[in-house]
C-alpha cells in the first residue's frame, strides 16, 4: 500500500509543478523557469524546518511567497521577450538558479554536526515527516490538500473573468491590448501565481525526498514541468493532471515490466502523443 | 513391493518438489539509464550469477530445515531520488526480504533518509526495510539509518596506503597536484577530504588543485595551471569522461607527471574504452581484481550473465553470499516477511567481518565496510595488479 | 597579462565547436521559426554512428569516420523532421517543441543502450598539433574546427543565395503561404532544410567528439544549452551571427573561469545571455527576416 501512497505523492507534487507551468502557458508564455521556482521553494522550506525549527505549514507558506517573489522578478523582463526566445531565456534562468544553489553554503551547528545546504554536497536530513511520525498515507493526504487547493484556484480563475483575460492574452496579444487589457499586469500576475504554486511544490519535494541538491533541479525537471500542460492540453486543469498520471503512473511505473524497453518507449511515446493529439489530451476548444 | 516402491518414490519426489517451491526474494536496484547504465547492468548480472551459484548448491536453509531458492529481480531507478524512493517502496510492498543497491550516491542519500532512523523507534514512521548497498560510495551514508548497510571500499584507508607506498618506494617524489570534479559529490569529497589529506599525512606537499565539472569539455586552463605547478604526482579525482578529457589535454600540452593517481570508480572498463592510450600507467586503489580463486570464479560466472566484474559489481556478488549466511544464521522462516526483514537487519548489524573475494572484510560500527584492496595500473588494454599492500 | 590572452585564445578556439552547433539551431529557427531541441542529440548521435565505420574497418582514417557521421547526421535530421515536423500542423508550435524533446530523450536513450553509457574514444585529426609562440600555445585541431565552421558558413550562404533550393527556402521562411501559391512544395523544402542541417550537425558532432577526444551521452545537454544561447546571442536565423556568438561565448566563459572559478563560470554565461536579451534582443546580427 505504501508504494501506491508514495506514487500518489509523486503525482501530487508533479501536478503542482505542471500547474505552475499551465497558468503561465495560458498567457502564451512557454516557461522553462518553473523548476527554478520549485528549487527556491525547496531550499526555503527545508531551511525553515531544519534550521529554524518551523512547522511545515508556515514553511510552505514561506516557499509560496519566495517562489512568487522570484517569479514576479522574472515576469517583468520576460515581458520584453517573445515566443521561443522566452523558452531559451527561462531555460537560462532556471539553470542560473540551479548554479546559484550549487554555490550556496549556509550551515548552522546543531550539537556536534552541521546542518544546512552545503553547495555541491546538497542539503541533507530534511526529516520533518519521519521525525513527526507521519505515515506515507498521511503525507499523501497532506500533499493532496495543496494540490486540490491549487486546482480549485485555477479552475475558479478559468470560470472567472481573469481566466478569460489570461487566455485572451495567450491567443492574441494585440487584440487583447486593443480591448484595454493590461498585458503587463496579466502576464506578470500569471507568472507570480505560477511561481507560488511551484514554490509550494518544491517545499513538499524537499521534505518527501529528505535530501536535495542542485542536480535535482536540472533541465530535465524544467522540461517535465512544461511537458505536463502541453501533453495534457490547455482546456482545463484536469489535462495537466491527466498528463502527470500518464507520465508518472503509466510511463514510469506502469511500463516497468518492459524492463529496458521502458526508457526507450518514454521518448517515443511522447513523440507519438504529440503527433496524434497536437493540442494535448484535453486540448483547448477552438472556435474555428 | 513394486507398488510400495512407486508410492515411496512418488511421495519423495513430491516432497522434493514441495521444497523446490519455496523461494525467497532479494531485489536489486540501480541505474540502468544514462551514463551510469553499465553499473546497473553489471550489478544485476552479478546478483543473478550469485543466485545461480547459491541455487545450484541447494539454496538457502530456512529455520524449519527446508531449503529455499533465491529469486532475484532488478529495478531501474534512473539515478533519480524520487524514482529511487518509489522503487524501494515498491520493493517493500513485495515479498522481497532485502534490497541490494543503489548505484548512485545522490539516490542513496535521500533513500536512506526515508528509512526508519533508529530500529524500534515507534515515533519514527520511516520505512522498515533493510538495504545493503553495493555501489553508492559517497562517504558516511550508512550512518543515516540503522536499516542501511554498505559494502563499499573505504577510500580513506586505501588512499592512505597509496601515498604511504609511493612515499616509501619512490622517495624522490615530493609534490602532489590535484584535479577534481567539483559538481559530483563523490569525486569532490574524495579529493578534498581524502586524497589531499592523506597525501599531506604522508609527507607530500600539495602544490595546488584544478577544478572542473563532470561534463566539461575544455581543460586548457586547468592543465596550464597543472603545468606551471610541475608536480611529481598528479592525482585526478574524476570519473572517466572528464578524466579522459583532462588526460588528453595533458598529452597535448606536454604535461607528464612522474606518477598518475586516479579515482577508485575509474578503475573500470570505461576508462580504457575512453582513453586507454592517455591513461597508461595510472595507479588506482581498488577493492577488486580477479587475482584470487574466488575472484576469478565470480568474474567468469558473472560474464556468463553478460556482466563485467569490477569493484562495484563484485560487491553485489559478495552481498548475495553475505546475505545467504546472515539468513541462515538468523534462521529466517521464509513465511513471515516483515519478521525476516528485521532478522536480516539485525544479522547484518551483528557482523564483525565478512568473507570477501579478496580476503576478509571487516565491518565497522557505523554499518560500513573495511575491504581489503590492492593497487591496479592501466597497462595496454587492461588493468593489471601493480602491488598488493596487504 | 599573458594568462588573460592565453585564456581568451583557448576559449575562443573552443568556441568554434559552439559555433558549429549553433549554426544548425539558428538555421532551423530561421527557416521554420521552430526550435529543434533534438538537434544537439542528433549531432552527437551522428558522431556515434560515425564510429560504426571503425567497426567495419578498424584502421580507418579519421576522415572516413567524420564522413560516416556526416551521412548519419543527415539521416537523423530527416528522421527528426518526419517525427516532429511533418505530421504535426505548423499551427501547433507547442506540439513540435514537445515532440523534439521526446526525440532528444529517445536518441539519448538509444545511445546509452547501444554503448552501455560508456565513453567512446574518438579519432581526431591534428589533435597533437600545437602552434607555439614562446609560452603562448594554440590548439591546431580547434583551428581546423574553426576552418570547417567558416567553410560551412560559406557553403550555406552559397546554397541560400545562389541556388533554387536556397531561393525556395528563403521564400518559405519569409512567406510560407505565398511560397505555396508560387508552387513551392513546402514539405520538400522543410525536409531538405532538416537534411542539410542534419548533415551539418553530423560534422559538428564528429568534430566536437574529436576536440573533446571522447564521446559520452553527457555531451548532449550542455551542447543543447550552449547551442541555444549562441543562437539567441547571434541572432535567430543568422549564420554569421552564430559563428561570432560561438566564439564570443567560448572566450567569455573561459576568461570568467580563470578569474571566478569553475563553479561560478556558467552563471556568468547565463548573465551574458540576459545582458544581450535586455540590450540587444535581436542578437548581434539581426537576420534579414521577412515582413512578419
Amino acid at each position: 500500500m505504501d508504494f501506491y501512497f508514495g506514487l500518489v505523492q509523486i503525482i501530487g507534487v508533479h501536478t503542482l509543478l505542471g500547474l505552475s507551468a499551465y497558468i503561465v502557458l495560458l498567457t502564451g508564455q512557454v516557461s522553462l523557469a518553473q523548476a527554478g521556482f520549485f528549487a527556491v521553494g525547496a531550499y526555503a522550506a527545508g531551511m525553515l524546518t531544519v534550521l529554524a525549527g518551523w512547522h511545515l505549514v508556515p514553511a510552505l507558506g514561506a516557499s509560496a511567497v519566495c517562489g512568487a517573489g522570484v517569479a514576479c522578478a522574472v515576469g517583468f523582463p520576460a515581458l520584453r521577450i517573445k515566443g521561443l526566445m522566452l523558452v531559451i531565456a527561462t531555460l537560462a534562468f532556471g539553470e542560473g538558479v540551479r548554479l546559484f544553489f550549487f554555490n550556496f553554503d549556509y550551515q548552522v551547528a546543531r550539537g556536534d554536526i552541521k546542518v544546512g545546504p552545503l553547495g555541491g554536497e546538497g542539503f541533507r536530513q530534511i526529516r520533518f515527516f519521519p521525525e513527526h511520525g507521519w505515515t506515507t498515507g498521511e503525507v499523501m493526504l497532506f500533499i493532496w490538500v495543496f494540490v486540490v487547493a491549487a486546482m480549485a484556484l485555477l479552475w475558479w480563475f478559468d470560470r472567472s473573468r481573469y481566466g478569460s483575460v489570461l487566455r485572451a492574452v495567450g491567443e492574441d496579444e494585440l487584440a487583447a491590448q486593443s480591448v484595454g487589457i493590461n498585458l503587463t499586469a496579466v502576464k506578470v500576475s500569471a507568472m507570480t501565481v505560477g511561481g507560488a504554486i511551484a514554490g509550494v511544490g518544491g517545499g513538499i519535494y524537499a521534505h518527501y525526498t529528505t535530501h536535495i541538491e542542485h542536480t535535482s533541479f536540472n533541465i530535465l525537471l524544467a522540461t517535465f514541468a512544461i511537458a505536463y500542460p502541453i501533453v495534457g492540453g490547455l482546456r482545463n486543469v484536469f489535462g495537466t493532471l491527466l498528463a502527470v498520471i500518464f507520465v508518472q503512473a503509466f510511463l514510469i511505473e506502469g511500463l516497468r515490466f518492459l524492463g529496458d524497453w521502458r526508457n526507450l518507449l518514454f521518448g517515443a511515446l511522447i513523440v507519438l502523443a504529440m503527433n496524434l493529439r497536437p493540442s494535448g489530451f484535453l486540448g483547448a476548444r477552438r472556435r474555428a | 513391493m513394486k507398488k510400495l516402491a512407486l508410492a515411496v518414490s512418488l511421495a519423495l519426489s513430491f516432497g522434493v518438489a514441495q521444497a523446490q517451491d519455496k523461494t525467497i526474494k532479494i531485489s536489486g536496484f540501480g541505474a540502468k539509464t544514462g551514463p551510469v547504465r553499465s553499473f546497473g547492468v553489471n550489478s544485476e548480472a552479478a546478483m543473478l550469477a550469485a543466485a545461480d551459484v547459491i541455487n545450484k548448491a541447494g539454496g538457502v536453509k530456512l529455520a524449519d530445515g527446508s531449503k529455499a531458492k533465491v529469486v532475484v529481480d532488478f529495478y531501474d531507478d534512473r539515478c533519480t531520488a524520487e524514482e529511487g524512493i518509489s522503487v524501494i517502496r515498491r520493493i517493500a510492498g513485495t515479498d522481497a526480504l532485502v534490497a541490494v543497491g543503489p548505484t548512485c550516491s545522490n539516490v542513496a542519500e535521500p533513500l536512506f533518509g526515508i528509512l526508519q532512523k533508529k530500529v524500534g523507534d515507534a515515533s519514527d514512521s520511516g520505512l522498515q526495510f533493510p538495504v545493503f548497498t553495493d555501489v553508492a560510495i559517497k562517504v558516511g551514508l550508512a550512518r543515516i539509518s540503522e536499516w542501511a548497510f554498505r559494502n563499499v571500499p573505504n577510500e580513506m584507508t586505501m588512499y592512505s596506503s597509496v601515498f604511504y607506498w609511493l612515499h616509501k618506494t619512490r622517495p624522490e617524489l615530493k609534490t602532489v597536484y590535484g584535479g577534481v570534479e567539483e559538481d559530483f559529490a563523490h569525486s569532490r569529497a574524495t579529493w578534498h577530504v581524502v586524497m589531499k589529506d592523506r597525501a599531506q599525512a604522508n609527507d607530500f606537499k600539495v602544490v595546488g588543485e584544478s577544478k572542473w565539472l563532470l561534463a566539461d569539455t575544455n581543460f586548457a586552463t586547468q592543465v596550464r595551471e597543472m603545468k606551471k605547478a610541475n608536480a611529481d604526482i598528479v592525482a585526478i579525482s574524476a570519473h572517466p569522461f572528464s578524466m579522459c578529457g583532462a588526460l588528453k589535454e595533458m598529452a597535448r600540452q606536454g604535461v607528464k607527471p612522474k606518477v598518475l593517481v586516479g579515482l577508485t570508480s575509474s578503475s573500470s572498463l570505461e576508462t580504457l574504452q575512453g582513453c586507454a592510450k592517455q591513461a597508461q600507467g595510472i595507479i588506482i586503489p581498488t577493492s577488486f581484481a580477479p587475482v584470487t580463486k574466488e575472484g576469478k570464479f565470480a568474474a567468469q560466472t558473472t560474464a556468463k550473465f553478460k556482466g563485467a566484474a569490477d569493484l562495484h559489481s563484485m560487491a553485489a556478488w559478495e552481498n548475495m553470499f553475505i546475505l545467504k549466511d546472515v539468513m541462515e544464521s538468523e534462521k529466517i522462516t521464509g513465511k513471515d516477511v516483515q519478521g525476516d526483514r528485521r532478522k536480516i537487519r539485525d544479522g547484518l548489524a551483528k557482523l564483525k567481518q565478512t568473507k570477501g573475494l579478496m580476503g576478509v572484510t571487516k565491518r565497522t560500527d557505523d554499518r560500513e565496510a573495511d575491504k581489503p584492496y590492492l593497487f591496479v595500473q592501466a597497462k595496454g588494454n587492461e588493468w593489471v595488479v601493480l602491488h598488493d599492500p596487504l | 597579462m599573458l594568462d588573460f590572452f592565453q585564456s581568451v585564445s583557448d576559449g575562443v578556439l573552443f568556441g568554434a565547436t559552439y559555433a558549429l552547433i549553433g549554426i544548425g539551431f539558428t538555421l532551423v529557427f530561421g527557416v521554420m521559426h521552430k526550435l529543434n531541441m533534438a538537434y544537439a542529440a542528433a549531432s552527437v548521435g551522428g558522431a556515434y554512428a560515425g564510429l560504426l565505420v571503425l567497426k567495419v574497418m578498424s584502421a580507418a582514417p579519421p576522415v572516413l569516420v567524420f564522413l560516416g557521421a556526416f551521412a548519419a547526421g543527415g539521416v537523423l535530421g530527416w528522421l527528426v523532421y518526419l517525427t516532429c515536423f511533418h505530421f504535426i500542423p505548423l499551427s501547433s508550435p507547442l506540439a513540435t517543441l514537445m515532440s523534439t524533446v521526446g526525440m532528444l530523450l529517445l536518441i539519448d536513450e538509444i545511445i546509452v543502450h547501444v554503448t552501455e553509457g560508456m565513453p567512446q574514444n574518438y579519432p581526431a585529426m591534428f589533435d597533437d598539433v600545437m602552434l607555439r609562440a614562446g609560452d603562448f600555445t594554440m590548439r591546431g585541431d580547434l583551428l581546423l574546427v574553426f576552418g570547417v565552421a567558416v567553410l560551412c558558413m560559406v557553403a550555406l550562404m552559397l546554397l541560400l543565395y545562389r541556388t533554387r533550393l536556397g531561393l525556395a527556402t528563403r521564400a518559405v521562411s519569409q512567406q510560407p503561404v505565398a511560397a505555396r501559391l508560387c508552387g513551392i512544395r513546402l514539405e520538400q523544402v522543410n525536409a531538405t532544410t532538416f537534411i542539410i542541417t542534419g548533415l551539418l550537425g553530423g560534422i559538428a558532432g564528429a568534430l566536437i567528439g574529436a576536440s573533446v577526444g571522447t564521446l559520452s551521452p553527457l555531451l548532449t545537454t550542455p551542447l543543447t544549452v550552449k547551442g541555444l544561447i549562441v543562437t539567441v546571442i547571434g541572432g535567430l536565423g543568422s549564420v554569421p551571427g552564430a559563428i561570432v556568438a560561438g566564439l564570443l561565448v567560448g572566450g567569455f566563459e573561459n576568461v570568467l573561469q580563470l578569474y571566478r572559478g569553475v563553479t561560478e563560470r556558467d552563471l556568468y554565461v547565463m548573465l551574458l545571455l540576459f545582458v544581450f536579451l535586455t540590450f540587444r534582443p535581436d542578437g548581434i546580427f539581426a537576420p534579414k527576416g521577412g515582413r512578419d
